[in-house]
Formats: structure tokens, C-alpha cells, sequence
């Protein structure tokens, strides 16, 4: 870190506690964070200034079964009260490596149009510095929605975003262009789509002329890839 | 008093950090309504705020070890963690969030929740600084740091162009660091 940064530096640590230090700028500090112990310094003097901020705020008393559940995630190997939470526990240990799951969950409870108990799959398409940008939404009755979020932007004048079931062999299958902004929208899959998505669950994303790729398979480079997950 | 409230807390952290799980227990009787009180202020969503209290337990636990005074008391050390786990659960939600919600939600007219702080010494000087910003820096920082709120979000909410409010909040803390002194 170069002296002259330090006014500057102070600056993002000041808005990294406060909060408006967002998005790619914010896991960028982070990263920095781990490596200037100057830095660290300037941010801990933000979390001790403004600490009386929390201080400030109503206490309230959490739900009964809040310390349970932390014994339980942390100790659940020593301790006899196991029972069910076995596969909570490789969910919870997966969530943490990953940080998909739980936004799956969460995509899937605020945005799943009707609770049923058709079988659904969920891959959320993250850009490199794990920011959401699509959330895909497949069923088994052969329907596919795809969610924009509000950070996706439009693709390059005259380019398109296209979503591509890759099969466990052969070529792409060419699903539809993407759309972007704050937008969805749902396709039908053939049977044979359903059938190959639930085998490999994989979709990629490329960048294509305006309107898809004019061959019927990817002609630009692949940006994004993602999984689906069975909910 | 206080005093001897944060020498409990670090000899509960100290012990805690060996493994000690009747003293992490102890650390969570004496610190969790607190916490949980900001995760809800944040939040407003019970089972999220006690989502959040649970990862702020489990990273307590697992790093009680790195805590040092110059993170502040142990306090601020914890709910520093709890703070910036609240503000990831925001920005997992901001994804799907309508706009809308943000909208509506009106700019803080009363004075917030710092009128409610006592006469500590910190808190009385980061009361007296803030009584001495321009009230335009004064609410962003205030809204952005209690609400969550984005630039962005700011910036509809005060009926704002972005880049005014991205300067309310830069020069505001900036006013209030050279208040605050080191």
C-alpha cells in the first residue's frame, strides 16, 4: 500500500463497516484486508467507533432453539442428541463450502410461483466473484424458468446471452437466449431435454450474436457454468 | 459496571478459545440479546436474524482465539462478525427484493436510535459528532448503516442522483473521522 492511499484507504474501510461498500469492491477489500495489517487497523477504528451504533439498538431475546442449534452444529458428534440432523449437517457443511445453497433455498422460497410437490432442481449462475446473476428453475413437469436479477447487465451491442443444456455426451443443446435486467422467463422442455438436463444438470452460458448463435451451437466463448441442485 | 461486564466477556472469549464450552456457553447468555437485537433491527425477519445469530455463534467459536483489544471490546469484536453476516443475508435478499419495498421505505425523519444512547464516553463523542454534521450526511450514514442500505437504495430512497448520495456518505464520514479524532 502506497502512503499516499491511506486518506483513500481509510475511506473504503470507513464504507466497508458502514455498509455501502458493495458488490465486487467489497470482496476486492476483503481480499486486501487479508494481506495489510495497516488496513485491518483502519477497519477495526471503524468498528470501534462506531460501535455505540449497536449499543444503541433494542436487545431482544433470541428463540428458544437458537443455542440448541449452535450446539448442535458444533457439537452434534459429542453430544447424544443427533437424530435427524444428519443430513442437515452435510447440508449446512456443503452450504458453507459453497454459498450456493442457501441462495438456491432462498430463490426458491420467494420466487417458486406454487408450492408442489413436483420435483425441482435450482442452479444459480454466479458471475467469478460468486455475484448471482441467473437463477434457473427447472421441474419435472418440463418447465424451465429462468430469473434475471437486477445486476445482470445486457450483453455487448449486438451480442446476446444463450443458456445451453450440456449433456452428459454429445453437443449443446441450445435453450434459449437469456434474458437480462430484472426479467424471467419459462420454456418447455421436450422430453428428451428433461431427461438429459436431470442426467448431467449442467447448463452453460455463452456469449452469442444478437438474437442466438445462427449454427445451432456455440459459436462464442462459454462465460458462465452452472449446476442444478435437487430441492 | 461495564467494566466488569467486559472483563467477564474476555475471560468467557479466553476460556472459549481453549474449548471451553460452559464458558462459550456463558459468553452466549451474556451477549446473545444483544447481538440478536441488531440481526432483527437489520433484518426484520425473526428467523433470519436467528440464522445469522447461529453462523455469528459458530464463527465466534471457531476463531475466539483471534480476538485481540485492538479489535475493540469483545463486544464490538462479536458484533462486528454479526454485523457484516446481517449485511451478506441483505445482499442475498437484495437479489429478489422488488424495488419497490426499497422505494417505500421512508427516509428516517425522527433522529435514530442514537438518541436513545447513554452518556458513555464513546458514545456521547460519536452522538456529539453526528450532532455536528450537515443532516443530509448525517441521514445516509445513519440509513445506510441501521437500514443496510446500498448506494443505490440511498440514492431512491432520498430522492437522490447517485452520485449525490455516494458524496453525502464519503464527505460525512470523513467529517465525522476527523470529529472522532484516532
Amino acid at each position: 500500500m502506497k502512503p499516499d492511499d491511506y486518506e483513500r484507504n481509510h475511506a473504503l474501510a470507513a464504507e466497508y463497516v458502514v455498509g455501502t461498500l458493495q458488490g465486487m469492491a467489497r470482496q476486492r477489500f476483503e481480499r486486501w484486508m487479508m494481506h495489510s495489517a495497516r488496513l485491518r487497523r483502519q477497519v477495526w477504528y471503524w468498528e470501534r467507533r462506531l460501535q455505540p451504533f449497536n449499543e444503541s439498538l433494542p436487545e431482544a431475546s433470541p428463540p428458544r432453539g437458537a443455542w440448541q442449534a449452535i450446539e448442535q452444529r458444533l457439537f452434534a458428534d459429542s453430544t447424544t442428541r443427533v437424530s435427524a440432523a444428519g443430513w442437515w449437517q452435510s447440508l449446512a457443511a456443503w452450504r458453507w463450502s459453497t454459498g450456493i445453497a442457501m441462495l438456491a433455498v432462498f430463490a426458491l422460497l420467494i420466487w417458486t410461483p406454487s408450492p408442489t410437490v413436483v420435483t425441482r432442481y435450482v442452479g444459480v449462475v454466479q458471475s467469478p466473484q460468486a455475484e448471482p446473476l441467473w437463477v434457473v428453475n427447472a421441474s419435472a413437469d418440463h418447465r424451465l424458468m429462468v430469473k434475471s436479477l437486477p445486476q445482470v447487465q445486457p450483453a455487448a451491442a449486438g451480442r446476446d446471452y444463450e443458456l445451453w443444456l450440456l449433456p452428459e455426451s454429445g453437443a449443446p443443446v441450445s435453450l434459449t437466449v437469456l434474458p437480462t435486467g430484472d426479467t424471467q422467463l419459462q420454456i418447455q422442455l421436450t422430453d428428451q431435454q428433461v431427461r438429459e438436463l436431470l442426467q448431467s444438470r449442467s447448463l452453460a452460458i455463452s456469449l452469442e450474436p444478437a438474437g442466438g448463435s445462427p449454427t445451432g451451437q456455440p459459436t462464442g466463448p462459454v462465460v458462465y457454468q452452472t449446476r442444478l441442485i435437487q430441492m | 459496571m461495564m467494566a466488569e461486564a467486559d472483563d467477564r466477556l474476555v475471560r468467557a472469549l479466553a476460556k472459549t478459545a481453549q474449548g471451553d464450552r460452559q464458558a462459550f456457553a456463558s459468553l452466549y447468555q451474556q451477549s446473545s440479546q444483544a447481538i440478536f437485537g441488531m440481526c432483527l433491527h437489520l433484518l426484520r425477519d425473526k428467523d433470519e436474524a436467528s440464522d445469522v445469530l447461529q453462523e455469528t455463534y459458530i464463527q465466534v467459536w471457531h476463531h475466539a482465539g483471534e480476538y485481540h483489544a485492538d479489535r475493540g471490546s469483545v463486544m464490538t469484536w462479536m458484533m462486528s462478525i454479526g454485523r457484516y453476516r446481517c449485511l451478506d443475508a441483505l445482499r442475498r435478499r437484495r437479489c429478489d427484493v422488488q424495488v419497490d419495498t426499497v422505494i417505500h421505505e421512508p427516509p428516517s425523519e425522527d433522529s435514530g436510535p442514537m438518541e436513545n444512547a447513554h452518556d458513555q464516553v464513546d458514545r456521547q463523542r460519536l452522538s456529539d459528532c453526528l450532532k455536528g454534521l450537515d443532516e443530509r450526511y448525517r441521514s445516509s450514514i445513519e440509513m445506510a448503516y441501521f437500514r443496510g442500505f446500498t448506494h443505490q437504495e440511498l440514492a431512491v430512497a432520498m430522492g437522490q442522483p447517485l452520485g449525490t448520495t455516494k458524496s453525502w456518505i464519503r464527505r460525512g464520514l470523513d467529517v465525522l473521522r476527523r470529529c472522532l479524532g484516532s
